[in-house]
């Protein structure tokens, strides 16, 4: 498996009140062709690694990083301008929410075809049909109907789906979806992510799922990275993740209630201990 | 302690609620589990006195809740709401969110109340004069569920009290719920989607779907896979999943 | 004083007093990092020990004049110069901040409050009252400021408290827009249900849970609006409808000064600045409290 991203000692720091805060301490990971899930709660550091790989830290934010390789682009050395040629035609990212992330003045065709006509030249016949295949992709059964509609009138799950047909439109090498499903209903989320599941093996494309759901994760994932406060503590298999070895991760693990629940009361996470460990 | 009958509610003139009804018992924990636009959020919100469109009956113990609630009624049912961030009000500190509810029903003591109620919740006193952004999620949820039961109500509306919530500090709150109704002998009216929590804090479920309720069962029955109805399956099929 | 800062900052305070005053404090430093916020603030703190202090910083008279001195040039006698009258400009421009400080504190104390009221009440019931009320503002809001203001000092008739009504008439139909707009996004709002299922009265609710949400914005408007009303009030001033001779008042007084503009600039000029400095002292503190009250901009 070829390596589509390495990152090495990435740092993610923000100045506030009381000196300089790191909410990313210096780790390293590198992504294949293949579906790697990042765990953790919030304040662990996930999103911001998501962000850091897209050049979406803002200032005053302040990344950091030894090596931090695309496909053999340098991302250290990468500015704005270049990252704005990255973002959309190599490396695109899925939010949470799609009412937040589309324009609600715009048709849904309009936009998804904005982005293709702002990475590349074509006709604006050849565009609709790109971006009528596009929503076909992602299973949307009529996209001439969908193609006309403005985004306050789909649902969440089809927005989301809209988000991704933007997404692969053109063909990213990676893809970066941070919670795409936490603002689904469960019968949606399967849909989104068998979606996103057929991208990764039809076209070869790298995934990187940040999400709080440890099930989730390790049900739709190759590889797992749970982090902690700023740092991975653990990388294991996809439905290994009942043999992790680290405490937090067994902590997350015994926490979450099951089906045929029958403790009386449920572990915690002795949090101090952990920072001390840490 | 609490009778829902028949009960329809409408939005506009579609009806999101159809002829539901169920009972709860005293001390019971009730669950009602569905997706999103199954209607079981509007349920609640018709018990809370949140919305007015609805018609049947909905009795409290022996007392018919009519659409307008009185000051005394409302002393019996409080609820925890799902977004611990919404539910508070930013401006005002923790000693503030609890001593309102005193304040509107002129009960004193309020020093005492106050305190006594955040060791119950598991939230050290040093919070108590701390604004909602100085809190975290878990920390937020306490308070909420703190202020529900400073006019010690004997039934609590539970809108998805964990699914905002990180796993850890979910197992918090669940534990907190679990052993708080153990002291006080509360009934819980809970509403999720979200099936283990069920089994965890529960002891009956109703399966809503579209807005009719499509089974009650035992929550034996769910740990054990045997729900009755098909929808009922589905759903915990896919909870299997994830 | 260390000790005391670290008393106000402290994360977990232990009285009501001190989470309030540590507010307070994180409040104000955040204002005074801002230099403008501090130019503006200084200028205010200025108006307002002038206005405190005036029989003993002008060094003669506002009223009386020496006819032998009318139209002296700015001078070490006369810092800005006399008018017509022969009236050290410097003194009367003084005396003008206490009559500048009165109209805009009583504009504020009248509009701010009947606008509020009125916008949480209109946001909070909606329907029928809402649209009823919110049409008078509108009302009001579709006719020029000035233009009303004259009209109402018309029928009135001249003089600085009619003027004061008259600003403040038409000055708060802004604050009722703004409170409904801050109401219609918290009214729906979880922490408000949870108030009302405790069993609190709307009148409770919107005096206890609404209006303090809608407060800061008006605040900060409130401050940037100073420069408007000290113009309209300078203005009615101008056209002999505000302040009555021979009051300072630094709008006529730059009505009568406008006589000699050409050959005895200073005449109009000084109180002119004076009205500049004073706005502009109003508009840089009130854009640094909006940075520092809006909840939006304080979320993180």
């Amino acid at each position: 498996m070829s390596t589509l991203l390495e990152v090495q000692n990435l740092k993610v720091r923000f100045p506030t009140e009381r000196g300089e805060v790191e909410v990313v301490k210096g780790i390293s990971f590198s992504l294949g062709r293949e579906r790697l899930g990042i765990v953790g709660e919030s304040g662990s550091g996930k999103s911001m690694t998501g962000r850091s790989v897209m050049g979406l830290i803002g200032k005053p934010g302040r990344v950091t990083a030894d090596r931090m390789m695309f496909d053999g682009i340098d991302l250290t050395k990468t500015d704005e301008a270049g990252y704005r040629r990255l973002r959309g035609a190599r490396m695109s990212m899925v939010m949470q929410d799609p009412k937040f992330s589309l324009n609600p003045v715009m048709r849904i065709g309009e936009q998804i075809g904005e982005a293709l006509a702002f990475h590349a030249r074509m006709s604006a016949k050849a565009r609709k049909a790109k971006v009528l295949d596009a929503l076909e992709a992602v299973r949307i059964n009529d996209p001439e109907r969908v193609y006309n509609l403005y985004p306050h009138e789909v649902s969440g799950g089809m927005g989301q789906r809209v988000m991704i047909a933007m997404m692969v439109i053109l063909e990213p090498d990676l893809m970066i979806a941070d919670e795409p499903t936490s603002a689904l209903d469960v019968s949606v989320r399967a849909q989104v992510l068998e979606i996103m599941d057929d991208l990764v093996r039809r076209r070869g494309m790298g995934l990187m799922l940040i999400s709080h759901d440890l099930n989730m994760v390790s049900h739709w994932c190759d590889r797992i990275l749970v982090m902690f406060n700023g740092q991975i503590v653990e990388e294991c298999a996809a439905g290994k993740l009942h043999e992790a070895k680290h405490p937090y991760t067994q902590g997350l693990v015994a926490s979450l209630p099951r089906l045929n629940e029958t403790r009386e009361r449920l572990p915690v996470l002795d949090r101090a201990a952990l920072e001390k460990l840490a | 302690m609490i009778d829902v009958d028949s009960l329809n509610v409408f939005y506009g003139s579609t009806a999101v609620v159809k002829d539901v009804s169920f009972s709860v018992a005293t001390g019971e924990s009730f669950a009602l589990v569905g997706e999103s636009g199954s209607g079981k959020s509007t349920i609640l919100k018709a018990l809370a006195g949140q919305v007015d469109s609805w018609s049947g009956s909905i009795a409290l113990g022996n007392m018919p809740l009519g659409h307008k609630r009185t000051k005394a009624m409302m002393r019996h049912v409080q609820m925890v709401f799902q977004d611990p961030y919404g539910s508070l009000h930013p401006r005002k500190t923790v000693d503030d969110a609890l001593t309102e509810p005193l304040a509107i029903h002129g009960i004193g003591a309020r020093d005492e109340r106050v305190l006594s109620m955040l060791d119950a919740v598991g939230l050290a006193r040093k919070f108590r004069f701390r604004l909602p952004h100085q809190l975290s999620g878990g920390q937020r949820q306490r308070v909420a569920i703190a202020r529900a039961l400073m006019l010690e109500p004997e039934l609590l509306l539970l809108d998805e009290p964990t699914s905002a919530l990180d796993v850890s500090v979910q197992a918090e709150i669940l534990n907190l719920l679990k052993s708080l109704r153990e002291e006080r002998g509360l009934t819980y009216l809970l509403v999720t989607h979200d099936l283990p929590v069920v089994s965890f804090l529960c002891d009956r479920l109703g399966v809503l779907r579209h807005g009719k309720l499509e089974e009650v069962a035992p929550v034996s029955a769910l740990k054990a896979g045997a729900l009755t109805s098909d929808y009922g399956r589905e759903l915990v099929e896919r909870s299997q999943v994830f | 004083m260390s000790s005391t800062r670290d008393w106000l900052l402290d994360e977990t305070p232990a009285t009501r007093l001190q989470a309030q005053l540590g507010q307070g404090y994180r409040t104000l430093r955040a204002l005074l990092r801002n230099p403008l916020t501090v130019v503006g603030l200084v200028i205010i703190i200025g108006l307002l020990l002038t206005a405190a202090f005036a029989p003993w910083i002008a060094p003669y008279s506002p009223i009386e004049g020496q006819l032998t001195a009318r139209l002296l040039p700015p001078s070490a006698e006369h810092w800005m110069g006399t008018d017509e009258l022969g009236r050290d400009i410097f003194s009367r421009v003084v005396y003008g901040a206490r009559i500048t400080l009165f109209i805009v504190l009583l504009v504020a104390i009248i509009s701010a409050p009947l606008g509020l009221v009125i916008g949480a009440i209109s946001g909070y019931f909606g329907g029928a009252i809402d649209r009823i009320m919110m049409g008078i503002t509108d009302i009001f809001l579709s006719m020029p400021r000035l233009i009303l203001a004259l009209a109402f000092v018309a029928a009135l008739g001249p003089g600085i408290e009619n003027a004061v009504i008259a600003i403040a008439i038409t000055a708060w139909p802004v604050y009722a827009r703004l409170a409904r707009a801050e109401t219609l996004t918290v009214r729906k709002a979880e922490f408000i249900a949870a108030v009302r299922m405790q069993g609190a009265s709307h009148g409770r609710i919107i005096l206890r849970h609404i209006l303090p949400l809608c407060m800061s914005s008006t605040i900060v408007r409130v401050t940037l609006d100073m420069a408007g009303i000290i113009l309209t009030a300078a203005g009615l001033g101008f056209l002999g409808l505000g302040a009555q001779p021979p009051l300072p008042e630094w709008g006529a007084m730059i009505s009568r000064g406008r006589a000699f503009i050409l050959d005895q600039w200073w005449v109009a000029t000084m109180p002119g600045f004076a009205i500049v400095i004073v706005s502009l002292g109003f508009c840089l503190f009130g854009d640094g409290l909006r940075d520092v009250l809006d909840p939006r901009q304080r979320s993180k």
